[in-house]
C-alpha cells in the first residue's frame, strides 16, 4: 500500500508490521484502530485508558505491552481488558458458576435483598475466592480473539494517552510500523506458543487429575447448599414479614414441602385421562355431531383437492418438472 | 304454510358449485391419486406435439415419394442374382439381402408391379408421437402386390430376398426424384435383420431454406418406407410358432423335420398385419377416448426404462404396449368380457396394464388372447409368448427372455409404487430415467464373443442373438436355482443396436459386437461361499440329479459331507464378496459352456471399482460386530456396579462406529494415536433428587463420572482405566464433562450422562417469557443440543443398526458416501447423521427401482438422489415406522413452509430431514443453533452431486471412479496445507512428563511440562485420549474467529488440507467499531457517503464514514501464527 491514511474517523490508524512466517511468507501489514477510550458508561480510568479495536486473533497482554512499549517506552503500559473478557464482567451470570446454579427464584430473592445487607470487602473476597475454588480448571493456555474484536488498554496516566496517540502519527511519518510478535525477546511473561504444542496442551488440561475435579465440585456443592439456604431463609422471612406497604410476598414454598413431581405428573396423567374418556363418550352422540363430523370431512377432501392444485400451479411454474428426462 | 317451503328447501336444495367440486373431488378417490392423474395430465400437455408446426413438410415429402414410386415401370420376372446386379450396376445401389443372401444359383425370380396399396401407418396417423422420443418417424407401409409373390415365398427366405429386391428397385427411383433433397439410407425395422427398410431423411438446410431459424417446434423426423406382403396371402396356418420353414440342403418338403423357427414365422406373419392392426387400434381408438393418452403415457413409461421396439431395446414398444391395451380392452377378462372397460380414464388405463405387465410374465408362462386356445406352452422355452389369436401373431416376438422379465420386474416396481399412497408417484413413474446400467445392475459384463465358434442356428436374429440366448440360459441356471437359493434377482442380456447404413454397402448385422450382460444380486445369496447341490443319494432319481448337476458344473462340482450326515454334490468358491462370487462364476460358467470369458479381456466386469476405492471388505463387517461386542461388555460393567445411588435405565450407543456406519471399521489398540473413544450416553432411573438448578446438575453429572469410574476401577482394576475429560464448554449450563473408560484389551468408551431433570429445567428457560431474548436463545440451543444427544442420537444407532441387518448394501453404500462428502471437504458442514439418512433415503423409497443391492448402485443413487433434491421445497422425510401416515407428512411439509417463510433467506434452516422418530427436522441439520450445511455449502453438495451425476450418466461404463472423489482445489481461495507430521505427533500427549522434562526433552517441544506426580511411570506411557480431534479442534477455533470473512471446508480426519473461501458478502464496507474480520484502510482514499451513518453504532459523529477493506494477507498471517508448526504452507489462489 502505497499511503496509508493516518486516521479513519476518530480513530487513529496504527500499522503493525507481521514478520513473514515459513507458512506464509509474506510481509503483512495489519491495522489496529486505536482511540480515547469513551465507554457510554464512564468509569474511573477512562481518562489514562485507549480504546482499540480489530485487535488480531492471537492477542495476549504481552503482545499489547510490547506493541506499546516499542512507541513510547517501557513503564507506561499497565494492562489490557479484551471484548470477550469485558463481557464476561458485564454479564456475571455467565462466569460466576454459582449464580448460573442458583435456582430462579432464590437468585430473584438475593437480588431484592441483598441490597439491604451491604457486604464489606472482606466477604466480598471472601466470596470471591470461593467461588475461584468451585470453578472448573481451564482447559486452554490461551485463548483467541474473534476477528475484528476490540480491547482496552490501561495506561500509566492520563500524559501516557497522549504520547501514545503522537507516537502513532510518527509511525506514519517515518513507517516504522511496530512489529508484531509478543515481545518474545524481551523480558515479559512467557506466551504460551500457539499450534500443536497449544492444541496438544488443551488435550492434557482437558483430562485434569481427579483430586482437583473432586476439589472443585466440592466447593462448588458447600457453596451451592449455602446459597440454597441463604435463599431459603430469606424466603422464609418473606413469608412472615409485610413490607412498608403492609403485603406479604408470596414466595415458594409453605408449611407443607411441595408434592414430588413424579406424583404431580401422575396426578396429571390421570387427570387427562379422565377428560379423554369423558370427551370419548360423548364424541358421535348427537346427530348433530354426526353431521358436522361430515361436512368438516367433506371440507377437509375439498381443502386436499385445492391443494393439490395449486401444488401443481406451483410446480407449472417449474415447468422442468414435467419433462421425462433424457 | 310460511315454514314449509323454508323446510323443504333445506331438504331439497340442488347442488351448488362447491358441492359439484367435491363431487369430483371425491370420485377420484384420496388426494395422493388426483395428484398424480393431474400430473399426468400436465405431462401429457407438455410432451404433445404441435404436428403441423413439427413436422411440416412431412406429408409433401411423403406425396412426392408415392409418386415416385408409382411411377416405376413394372418388368418382369428375372432370376434373382441376375436382377440384383443388374439393380447395383445401373443404380449404384446395393440390394440389402438378409444373412445368408441366396446362392448364386439361385433359380427364384424377382418381378417388380406397383404396389398394391400405400398407408401411413404407427405413431404418426395415431398421433401419439411424445417431445421426447428419440426418433421421430413417419412411417409408410407399401404392400408388394399379389402378382409378384407367389403363395410358397414363405418358406426359405424367398419373400424377404424378393422384399429386399422390391426395396432396392424402390430405393432407386426415391433417390432419383428426392436428389439432394433428402438423405436416403438403409436401417432394419426393429433391428429385425429380416426386414431391411429405407429411411428418408430431409436435408434440412434445402428443405427448411432461410426460415429455419424461426421454426422451433419442427423436429428432426425421417420417414421410413416399410414393404410388406398382403394380408392374408401367405395361410397362417403354415406360420405357426412350431413350423420349421427354412430348410436349406434338405430335399424333403414335410414340414415336420427341422427345428422350428419361430422368430422366422412371427416375422412373416408381423409381415402381413399391418393392416389389420391399424384397423385394430384405430377402433379401439374410437372405443375409449382414453386410449391414446394411455398410449402416450404408456410410451412414456417405457421410454424411461430404456424399452422400446427395437430388438436391442427388448422389443417391446409403444406399438405393442398399444396392442395389448386394446386386446385388453377387447378381451383377456373373465368369462370371455374385456378385461378393462373402455370408461376408464387415461390414468387408469395405465395403472391396470402396469398391473397386468406386473403379473405376467410372458417368458415363463405364454399368455394368449382372444377367443381360441392354442396350446403354445411348449414354445415358452424359444421365446417369450403374448398371443393375439385373432391376428394369430405373437406380439412379443422380438423380444428375449430377459428382456421379458425385466419389463415384468419394472412393472412390478412400478405398481408397488403406484400402490404407494405416501410416496411420490409421479417422478419416479414418468420423469425419472431409469434404464442407466450402472444405476440398475450390480454387475455389469462386457463378453466380446468373437472366438466363439459358429453354432448353427435356425434364428434369424443374427449370431449375437444366439450367443446372447445362450450365455442368457447358462447364467440363468448359473444363479437363479430355486433349490441353492436364487443369487440373482434378474439377468439382463443388451445386444448391441443395429443402425442405419448407406445404400451402397452390406449391412453391418452380421458382425460380432460384444454384448452387454447386467446382472441384479440378491445380496444375500449372493454373499454364499458355498452351493449345496443335490445329496448323493442311492436312489436312481438322486444319481439322475446329481449326474445332471454335475454335467452342468463339470469338475467345479466335488461331494461333502455336511451335518446330519447328508452327502451332498457342493460346489466351493473362493471369492469372499458377491461380486467378486458372481464375477467367479460367471468366468467358470460362460468358460465351461462357451468356452470363453476365462480371459479378462474376453470378460470385462465393470461395477467393482467403487468399493475397492475404499477397500470396503467383507471382514469389516466382523469388525464392527467386535465394536459391538466390546460395547456389550462395557454396558455389563457399568450396569454390574451395584453401588451406584441410581439403578442405571439405559446406556446407549450414539457413535457411528457402533451402528455399522463409519468410514473406517474401528480399531482398537492403534499406536499411532491416544485411544479415541466411542461415544455413548447412559440414562438412570428417575428421581427426584437432581438439584434444581442447571448448573448444579452439570456439576452432580461430574460427581456421578467420577463415582462411576472409580468404581470400575476398583472393580477391574487391571482390565480398566478411567479418565474424566472436560467438555470445551463456554456456559455452566452445558454439559461439562464425560468420562472415558479404556480397556486394557483396546477398546475405549466415551460415557456421558443423561438426567431428565435437564430437559425440564430447559423446556422452562425456553418457555419463560420474562427471560432475556439471548437466556432464550441459548436455552432453545442447549434443549437442541441435549434432545439431540440424548434422546435422538440413540434412537438414530438403533434404528440404523436394524436397517444394516435389512439391508446388507446399506453399511458400505453409507461409508461410500461419507468418502465422497470426506472427498470433496463437505464433510466438516454435514452431520454423520444426514449423510446416512440421505443414503437410507435411497433405500427406503428406492422408485423406480427396488432398495439398491450393492454398494455400486447405492452409491450412484444416493448421488443422483441428492442432485434432484430440491431442498429449498421440499423436505426429506424418511418413513422409518414403515406406517407414517398420510398426516404427519403433511405435519412435515407444513413445517418446512413455516420455515421458509420466518427464514427466508435460510440463515437457520436450509436442509430439512425428519424421520418418524424426530418429525421436526431439523436434529441432523443444526448444530448449536447454527444451520449446518449452511445454505452455500448446501448448494455446493448439490453442484457437486450433479456433475458427478452427469459424469456417471456421460461416461458409461468406462468410467474410471476414482475421478469422483477427485476434489477441485481450484475453487477455493486458499489452500491452508497442515504439517502431517505435526498432525500425528497431536494424537499422543501424556499426563506425566514432568515440568523439568519439558527443557531436557528439547528435540521434542511437544512433550509438555505437567504438575501431577501421583501415576507411576508406567502408566505415564499410555497416551491419554483424544478429547477431540485436534485438527478438528483447530478448524473449529479458526471458523469461530473468522466466521464472516471465510468459510471453511476439509474431510475426514486425515484430511491435511483446508480449503477456504472468502466470503464474497465481505466487500469494501464502512468502518465501524466491531466488523466480523480484520480490516484494512481502503486504497482509494476516503469517499463521502450519503448513507453511510446508517450502520454506525453512533461512534461516528460526522455523518461520513470511511472505507475499509478486508485485509486478507494480514488474516492469512494471522491463521499462519495461530497454525505455528502445524499449518505448513498457505496457498494462495492466483499467488
Amino acid at each position: 500500500m502505497p499511503s496509508t491514511p493516518s486516521t479513519i474517523g476518530d480513530f487513529a490508524i496504527l500499522p503493525l508490521s507481521i514478520p513473514p512466517l515459513p507458512a506464509f511468507p509474506q510481509h503483512a501489514i495489519h491495522y489496529l484502530y486505536v482511540r480515547r477510550n469513551a465507554p457510554k458508561m464512564p468509569t474511573a480510568t477512562d481518562a489514562r485508558s485507549l480504546f482499540l479495536t480489530n485487535v488480531p486473533v492471537d492477542s495476549t497482554e504481552s503482545h499489547l505491552r510490547a506493541v506499546f512499549t516499542t512507541l513510547v517506552g517501557a513503564g507506561r503500559f499497565e494492562g489490557a481488558t479484551f471484548e470477550d473478557e469485558r463481557k464476561d464482567a458485564y454479564s456475571q451470570g455467565a462466569q460466576s458458576p454459582i449464580d448460573a446454579a442458583q435456582p430462579a427464584h432464590a437468585a430473584k430473592l438475593l437480588q431484592a435483598h441483598g441490597k439491604k445487607r451491604k457486604r464489606e470487602d472482606e466477604a466480598a473476597a471472601e466470596r470471591a475466592r470461593e467461588e475461584e475454588a468451585a470453578r472448573l480448571p481451564s482447559t486452554w493456555t490461551r485463548p483467541l480473539r474473534r476477528s475484528g474484536s476490540t480491547a482496552v488498554v490501561l495506561l500509566a496516566d492520563e500524559k501516557s494517552v497522549e504520547q501514545v496517540l503522537k507516537a502513532i502519527a510518527k509511525t506514519h511519518k517515518t513507517k516504522k510500523y511496530p512489529a508484531w510478535g509478543g515481545g518474545s525477546g524481551s523480558g515479559g511473561l512467557k506466551i504460551p506458543p500457539l499450534g500443536s504444542v497449544w492444541l496438544k496442551t488443551h488435550n492434557r488440561l482437558s483430562y485434569p487429575d481427579s483430586a482437583t475435579l473432586q476439589a472443585s465440585v466440592d466447593a462448588f456443592s458447600t457453596l451451592f447448599a449455602r446459597r440454597e439456604q441463604e435463599a431459603a431463609e430469606i424466603a422464609k422471612r418473606l413469608r412472615n414479614e409485610p413490607d412498608e406497604d403492609g403485603f406479604v410476598t408470596v414466595t415458594r414454598g409453605g408449611r407443607s414441602a411441595p408434592a414430588s413431581r413424579n406424583e404431580a405428573e401422575e396426578a396429571k396423567r390421570k387427570m387427562l385421562a379422565k377428560q379423554e374418556k369423558k370427551k370419548e363418550e360423548l364424541t358421535n352422540f348427537y346427530r348433530f355431531q354426526l353431521r358436522e363430523r361430515k361436512k368438516e370431512e367433506q371440507a377437509e377432501l375439498l381443502r386436499r383437492f385445492d391443494d393439490d392444485r395449486k401444488k401443481l400451479e406451483a410446480m407449472r411454474v417449474k415447468r422442468g418438472k414435467f419433462v421425462p428426462e433424457a | 304454510m310460511d315454514s314449509a317451503p323454508a323446510k323443504r328447501r333445506k331438504l331439497d336444495h340442488a347442488p351448488d358449485g362447491a358441492e359439484l367440486a367435491l363431487e369430483s373431488a371425491a370420485s377420484t378417490g384420496v388426494s395422493r391419486s388426483r395428484a398424480f392423474v393431474l400430473e399426468a395430465e400436465e405431462l401429457l400437455d407438455s410432451v404433445r406435439l404441435d404436428y403441423a408446426t413439427a413436422l411440416e413438410g412431412a406429408d409433401g415429402l411423403l406425396h412426392r415419394t408415392k409418386n415416385a414410386i408409382e411411377a416405376i415401370k413394372p418388368h418382369d420376372a428375372l432370376p434373382i442374382v441376375q436382377a440384383a446386379s443388374k439393380l447395383e450396376k445401373r443404380h449404384k445401389i446395393k440390394v440389402p439381402f438378409p444373412n445368408p443372401p441366396p446362392p448364386e444359383n439361385s433359380n427364384y425370380k424377382v418381378a417388380f408391379a406397383k404396389p398394391s396399396q400405400f398407408n401411413v401407418v404407427g405413431s404418426y396417423v395415431s398421433k401419439t408421437m411424445v417431445k421426447t422420443q428419440k426418433g421421430h418417424g413417419v412411417d409408410m407401409v407399401i404392400v408388394l402386390p399379389e402378382e409378384i409373390l407367389q403363395e410358397k415365398d414363405y418358406l426359405d427366405l424367398r419373400y424377404f430376398y424378393k422384399r429386399a429386391y422390391y426395396l432396392a428397385t424402390v430405393t432407386a427411383a426415391v433417390r432419383k426424384e428426392l436428389g439432394g433433397d433428402a438423405q436416403l439410407s438403409y436401417e432394419h425395422l426393429n433391428g429385425n435383420p429380416l426386414c431391411p427398410i429405407l429411411a428418408i431423411q430431409p436435408t434440412s438446410t434445402e428443405a427448411e431454406g432461410t426460415t429455419k431459424t424461426d421454426k422451433k417446434g419442427v423436429l428432426d423426423f425421417r420417414i421410413r418406407i416399410l414393404p410388406s406382403a398382403p394380408d392374408g396371402f401367405f395361410p397362417k396356418s403354415k406360420l405357426h410358432l412350431g413350423a420349421s420353414l427354412v430348410r436349406k440342403g434338405a430335399d424333403d418338403d414335410s414340414t415336420a423335420t427341422g427345428e422350428p423357427t419361430t422368430f422366422y414365422n412371427s416375422t412373416l406373419v408381423a409381415e402381413g398385419a399391418f393392416f389389420p392392426y391399424l384397423k385394430f387400434l384405430r377402433q379401439a381408438e374410437k372405443k375409449c377416448g382414453g386410449f391414446r393418452n394411455a398410449c402416450i403415457l404408456g410410451r412414456l413409461w417405457l421410454q424411461q426404462r430404456g424399452f422400446g421396439g427395437d430388438i436391442s431395446q427388448g422389443g417391446f414398444g409403444h406399438f405393442e404396449w398399444a396392442v395389448l391395451l386394446a386386446l385388453l380392452l377387447q378381451g383377456g377378462g373373465s368369462k370371455g368380457g374385456a378385461a378393462l372397460s373402455s370408461s376408464l380414464s387415461s390414468t387408469q388405463l395405465f395403472k391396470a396394464l402396469i398391473q397386468f405387465l406386473s403379473v405376467t410374465n410372458f417368458a415363463e408362462k405364454s399368455c394368449v388372447l382372444g377367443a381360441g386356445n392354442p396350446d403354445l406352452e411348449s414354445y415358452v422355452e424359444s421365446t417369450p409368448i403374448l398371443y393375439d389369436s385373432a391376428r394369430q401373431l405373437n406380439i412379443a416376438f422380438k423380444m428375449g427372455p430377459w428382456s421379458a422379465a425385466l419389463l415384468h420386474q419394472h412393472a412390478k416396481w412400478t405398481r408397488s409404487l403406484l400402490a404407494n399412497p405416501t410416496a411420490d408417484q409421479f417422478s419416479p413413474t414418468f420423469i425419472f430415467k431409469a434404464d442407466v446400467p450402472s444405476l440398475s445392475f450390480d454387475l455389469i459384463a462386457k463378453l466380446d464373443i468373437d472366438s466363439v465358434s459358429t453354432t448353427t442356428g435356425a434364428d434369424y436374429r443374427g449370431f449375437t442373438w444366439q450367443v446372447g440366448q445362450k450365455v442368457y440360459r447358462t447364467l440363468r441356471r448359473a444363479l437363479v436355482d430355486e433349490e441353492m437359493g436364487q443369487r440373482a434377482r434378474l439377468i439382463h442380456i443388451q445386444p448391441p443396436s443395429s443402425g442405419t447404413w448407406s445404400l451402397t454397402e452390406e449391412s453391418d448385422a452380421g458382425t460380432r459386437a460384444p454384448i452387454e450382460i447386467g446382472i441384479l444380486f440378491d445380496p444375500t445369496n449372493m454373499a454364499r461361499t458355498v452351493d449345496r447341490g443335490p445329496s448323493a443319494g442311492p436312489s436312481a432319481e438322486e444319481k439322475a440329479e446329481c449326474e445332471e448337476f454335475r454335467r452342468f458344473w463339470g469338475d467345479k462340482s466335488e461331494l461333502r459331507r455336511f451335518e446330519r450326515d447328508t452327502i451332498r454334490e457342493t460346489l466351493i468358491w473362493a471369492s469372499t464378496t458377491p461380486f467378486g462370487l458372481c464375477e467367479e462364476i460367471m468366468r467358470y460358467i460362460i468358460g465351461r459352456h462357451l468356452r470363453i470369458g476365462q480371459l479378462d479381456d474376453e470378460l470385462t466386469v465393470y461395477g467393482d471399482a467403487l468399493p475397492s476405492i475404499l477397500a470396503l471388505k467383507p471382514a469389516d463387517t466382523t469388525l464392527f460386530n467386535a465394536a459391538k461386542n466390546a460395547f456389550g461388555t462395557f454396558e455389563r460393567d457399568i450396569r454390574g456396579l451395584e453401588e451406584l445411588p441410581l439403578r442405571v435405565r439405559q446406556i446407549a450407543p450414539i457413535c457411528p462406529e457402533l451402528r455399522h456406519a463409519s468410514i473406517k471399521p474401528p480399531t482398537f489398540g492403534s499406536s499411532k494415536s491416544g485411544p479415541q473413544p466411542l461415544e455413548c450416553v447412559i440414562s438412570f432411573e428417575a428421581s427426584g433428587k437432581w438439584p434444581e438448578s442447571l448448573a448444579a446438575i452439570q456439576r452432580t453429572k461430574i460427581a456421578f463420572l467420577q463415582m462411576i469410574g472409580s468404581l470400575l476401577k476398583t472393580n477391574k482394576p487391571d482390565e480398566i482405566k478411567t479418565h474424566i475429560g472436560l467438555e470445551d464448554a463456554q456456559h455452566e449450563t452445558e454439559n461439562l464433562a464425560f468420562l472415558d473408560v479404556i480397556y486394557e484389551t483396546g477398546p475405549a468408551f466415551r460415557l456421558r450422562v443423561h438426567s431428565d431433570l435437564e430437559e425440564i429445567l430447559l423446556e422452562r428457560q425456553v418457555k419463560d417469557k420474562a427471560a432475556e431474548q439471548y437466556l432464550r436463545q441459548r436455552a432453545t440451543t442447549l434443549l437442541a443440543t441435549f434432545r439431540r444427544l440424548y434422546s435422538n442420537l440413540p434412537l438414530h444407532n438403533q434404528y440404523i443398526t436394524t436397517c444394516t441387518t435389512r439391508f446388507p448394501a446399506l453399511s458400505p453404500t453409507t461409508r461410500l458416501i461419507k468418502h465422497w462428502f470426506n472427498a470433496h471437504k463437505l464433510s466438516y458442514h454435514f452431520t454423520q447423521e444426514f449423510m446416512e439418512l440421505a443414503t437410507l433415503h435411497v433405500f427406503l423409497s428406492p422408485h423406480p427401482w427396488d432398495a439398491p443391492t450393492s454398494p455400486s448402485t447405492g452409491f450412484i443413487r444416493t448421488l443422483l438422489f441428492l442432485s434432484h433434491w430440491d431442498w429449498r421445497s421440499e423436505p426429506l422425510v424418511l418413513d422409518t415406522s414403515g406406517e407414517m401416515p398420510n398426516s404427519e407428512r403433511t405435519a412435515i411439509a407444513t413445517r418446512l413452509e413455516a420455515w421458509r417463510k420466518i427464514d427466508p433467506n435460510m440463515n437457520h434452516t436450509v436442509l430439512f430431514v425428519a424421520t418418524a422418530q424426530e418429525p421436526s427436522g431439523t436434529a441432523w441439520t443444526t448444530l448449536n443453533g447454527q444451520a449446518k450445511p449452511s445454505k452455500v455449502v448446501a448448494a455446493r453438495m448439490s453442484s457437486l452431486a450433479k456433475s458427478a451425476s452427469r459424469l456417471i450418466r456421460d461416461a458409461g461404463l468406462e468410467l474410471d471412479y476414482r475421478r469422483l472423489f477427485v476434489p477441485s482445489l481450484k475453487d477455493y481461495d486458499a489452500l491452508i496445507h497442515l504439517n502431517p507430521k505435526a498432525l500425528k505427533s497431536m494424537l499422543k500427549t501424556y499426563s506425566t512428563i514432568h515440568p523439568e522434562d519439558d527443557d531436557n526433552e528439547e528435540n521434542d517441544p511437544n512433550r509438555r511440562a505437567t504438575k501431577f506426580k501421583n501415576l507411576d511411570v508406567h502408566t505415564g506411557l499410555d497416551p491419554l485420549p483424544l478429547a477431540q480431534h485436534p485438527a478438528d479442534l483447530f478448524l473449529e477455533h479458526l471458523s469461530t474467529a473468522y466466521s464472516g470473512p471465510l468459510v471453511f471446508f476439509r474431510g475426514g480426519a486425515d484430511d491435511t488440507t483446508i480449503g477456504a473461501i472468502w466470503n464474497p458478502q465481505v466487500q469494501r464496507r464502512a468502518f465501524r467499531i466491531n466488523l466480523l474480520g480484520s480490516y484494512k484502510p481502503a486504497a482509494g482514499k476516503q469517499r463521502n457517503r450519503v448513507k453511510g451513518g446508517e450502520d454506525e453504532d453512533g461512534d461516528d459523529q460526522e455523518g461520513e464514514s470511511e472505507l475499509v477493506d478486508i485485509n486478507k494477507e494480514g488474516i492469512l498471517a494471522e491463521i499462519a501464527r495461530i497454525g505455528a508448526d502445524l499449518v505448513e504452507k498457505i496457498e494462495v489462489k492466483g499467488a
